[in-house]
């Protein structure tokens, strides 16, 4: 009887309001219809059925039928809060529904939000407490896509607001279930699709919904691979602009960077790249033009960004660190000559290291000879591509510790690769390095090499050492040929004094 | 005073960051000075350095992308007077005897020098001959053992420098402390 008495307040407030309109009454209606659901919470007599069965059903009903809006979403928002979690879980079905059938304009996604917000908290407390017939993720995922179907009219990033809602849930409730958030993905995508979404623009409300969406994952997981396993996260990032899309990558390479994780296998390391692709190349759908106003110093810090992730596309296993370096080269070229300085080079690095490690397997795999081999094909394609793109000083400097590479780990046939590889040098020298300066620190980098290479034949030597020679008598400088022909003279120790004389008394 | 010699750090060409024990260890407003041996190679680790300390000292590696450090530098520190160069210039690489003739040239009590990413600290004819090694333990052919990542520290008091030597080595940070004295000239 005492809630019948309720009952009946409850409906005469509910109309009254509808009559009044006049806004200080207004308020006091709310304050007292909101004291009478706090105390219809108090009773005692109030258990989860009678809830379920009794009260709320009739409390919603009320809410529905009144149709006005604001009395709608605070009503809503009273029974979130006054009523127990415990309760709110055995009665998700009912409560969902009536918020489909609110009038249009109510704002249902903070409502839900806030729903989502307080059992995903109850769920990480007491993960028991969920009964077992709950699904909490399903009943959200299916409810919410009714209710977004339902509201033609809901704004598109009040939807993807949800969607971060949901995703939430999934990771703080379910953290194994990595199907859940990518169900998430999916359903913003499919949205997307299904309303033909124009091009978002960055700082729009709903690229920024978005953008907090593709973050939350990332940052929960704390591993990039587990991203790289969501097959629908990289066809919601399609849907950003430019700068959003680099924004994300920036993202997920910083991410991997700061918890060191390692790309180890072929396929994720090309999963990787294209995931990122904003970075690695230049995007032809990018209308706007967002490469013409691109700051070169945010332009920089990218590309040293990906050079260093380019650090943890490893393996330990030697064979397979191979076929990784194959795979980023084969990203990293598309990447134009304004990023192969900075992406390539790390990769040439990488092979050289290689070659080290396989010399020192020499004794257990009988094959070494021949990778390292194709390790010096792959650098001197590599540095090719670079001094193909007008660099100089670079891929000359790769050339000369190719050279030193391979005399340290004496590979068969190394001598021919570096006999090449200083070659390339001394053309690289004399057809592009044309500045003074310049020219004598690259034919004193040359000489030093010489100096220090140990895989050369007399034969060879004798041409070098020539050469270095000849080279540094022709320096525009006098004291820079003087520096030069000193530094060579280090060249003729093996061979006769009177031979490194006469060369020095020619200049 | 305290001095960090530090060099041949190869971000982001041969190495993603600098290892992270000694990130904690290098705190900024405890170092005077910095003398670098350079291949940072890029004003990033530039720019990180100037945090630890205001007055940076740089010189030209073979991979640094900035071409206006200068090849050879000599900054004086108390009563000693340091001379820094990245070393790739001086043949052969490592050689003690072309050093030394850099020394002279200079006329430095303490001679630094980088390129070979080992670390080195020796007296020889008197004067003090270090090499701070590899920030990072990058990967260089010039150094076949294995390379662990190492910077130095000197603390300067008036005509003794104790240089203390860091090194990761099987993820450990060790510390090593070598003294050297300035000689007093002769009467």
């Amino acid at each position: 009887s005492e809630m019948n008495k309720l009952w009946v307040r409850m409906q005469h407030q509910g109309h009254s309001r509808e009559r009044e309109k006049r806004e200080k009454e207004r308020q006091e209606l709310k304050i007292l219809v909101g004291t009478n659901l706090v105390r219809l919470s108090q009773l005692d007599s109030i258990n989860v059925n009678t809830f379920k069965k009794v009260v709320l059903p009739g409390i919603l009903e009320q809410i529905v039928s009144c149709k006005d809006a604001i009395a709608q979403e605070y009503l809503m928002e009273c029974i979130i809060q006054v009523f127990p979690d415990e309760f709110h879980l055995e009665t998700l079905n009912g409560f969902l529904k009536a918020c489909a059938d609110v009038q249009q304009n109510v704002n249902i996604k903070n409502i839900i939000i806030g729903l989502i917000g307080r059992l995903a908290q109850f769920a990480e407390r007491d993960p028991t407490g969920i009964p077992e017939d709950v699904q909490l993720f399903d009943v959200f995922s299916d409810k919410t896509a009714e209710i977004i179907q339902n509201r033609s009219e809901m704004p598109v990033h009040s939807i993807v607001a949800l969607q971060v809602a949901l995703v939430n849930l999934a990771l703080r409730c379910y953290p194994t279930r990595s199907d859940f958030v990518d169900k998430v993905l999916e359903t913003t995508a499919d949205v997307f699709s299904g309303i033909n979404l124009e091009p978002l623009e960055y700082n729009s409300e709903t690229c920024k919904e978005l953008l907090k969406l593709l973050k939350i994952p990332i940052d929960s997981y704390n591993n990039v691979c587990k991203i790289l396993e969501l097959p629908h996260f990289s066809a919601l990032l399609d849907y950003c602009d430019l700068n959003s899309k680099k924004l994300i990558s920036s993202y997920i390479l910083q991410n991997a960077l700061d918890n060191e994780t390692l790309i180890d296998s072929e396929e994720r390391v090309d999963s990787v790249l294209h995931l990122v692709s904003s970075l690695v190349m230049d995007d032809d759908s990018d209308s706007q033009g967002a490469k013409v106003t691109e700051d070169p110093e945010d332009f920089l810090e990218e590309q040293w960004l990906m050079a260093r992730f380019i650090d943890l596309l490893k393996s330990e296993e030697l064979d397979n660190q191979y076929i990784i370096l194959n795979m980023a080269k084969k990203h990293f070229v598309k990447g134009g000559p304004r990023r192969i300085e900075f992406t390539l080079t790390p990769l040439v690095f990488a092979a050289y290291s290689l070659a080290t490690r396989y010399a020192a397997t020499r004794e257990s795999d009988d094959k070494w000879d021949k990778k390292c081999q194709k390790i010096f094909q792959f650098c001197s394609q590599t540095i090719m591509i670079l001094s193909k793109a007008d660099l100089s000083e670079l891929p000359l400097r790769l050339y000369l510790h190719g050279v030193l590479v391979a005399s340290e780990t004496k590979f068969d046939k190394a001598e021919g690769f570096a006999y090449d590889f200083i070659s390339q040098a001394f053309t690289l020298y004399e057809e592009e390095i044309s500045d003074s300066k310049a020219q004598l620190a690259a034919i004193t980098l040359i000489m030093s090499t010489v100096e220090r290479a140990r895989c050369f034949g007399e034969e060879n030597h004798e041409t070098l050492r020539t050469q270095c020679a000849v080279a540094s008598s022709k320096l525009l400088k006098k004291p820079d040929q003087s520096r030069a022909v000193a530094l060579c003279s280090h060249l003729f120790w093996s061979s006769k004094p009177q031979d490194g004389g006469r060369r020095i008394e020619r200049c | 005073m305290l001095v960090l010699v530090i060099g041949d750090v190869h971000i982001p060409q041969r190495t993603h960051s600098m290892p992270a024990k000694f990130k904690k260890l290098l705190v900024p407003g405890k170092i005077q000075h910095i003398l670098c041996t350079g291949n940072l190679c890029t004003k990033e680790t530039f720019d990180y350095l100037k945090t630890l300390a205001s007055d940076v000292h740089i010189v030209k590696g073979d991979f640094d992308d900035n071409l206006n450090y200068p090849e050879f530098k000599v900054v004086t520190v108390g009563q000693f007077r340091i001379g820094l160069c990245h070393g790739h210039q001086i043949v052969p690489w490592g050689d003690v005897e072309a050093l030394a003739m850099v020394q002279r040239q200079l006329d430095v009590d303490i001679m630094i020098s980088g390129h070979t990413h080992r670390f080195e600290a020796f007296e020889h004819e008197g004067r003090f001959y270090i090499n701070p090694g590899s920030a990072t333990g990058a990967y260089s052919p010039l150094s076949s053992a294995d390379i662990h990542p190492s910077f130095l520290l000197m603390d300067i008091q008036a005509a003794t420098v104790v240089t203390y030597v860091y090194q990761l080595i099987d993820d450990e940070v060790k510390v090593e402390r070598i003294e050297y004295k300035k000689p007093v000239p002769a009467s």
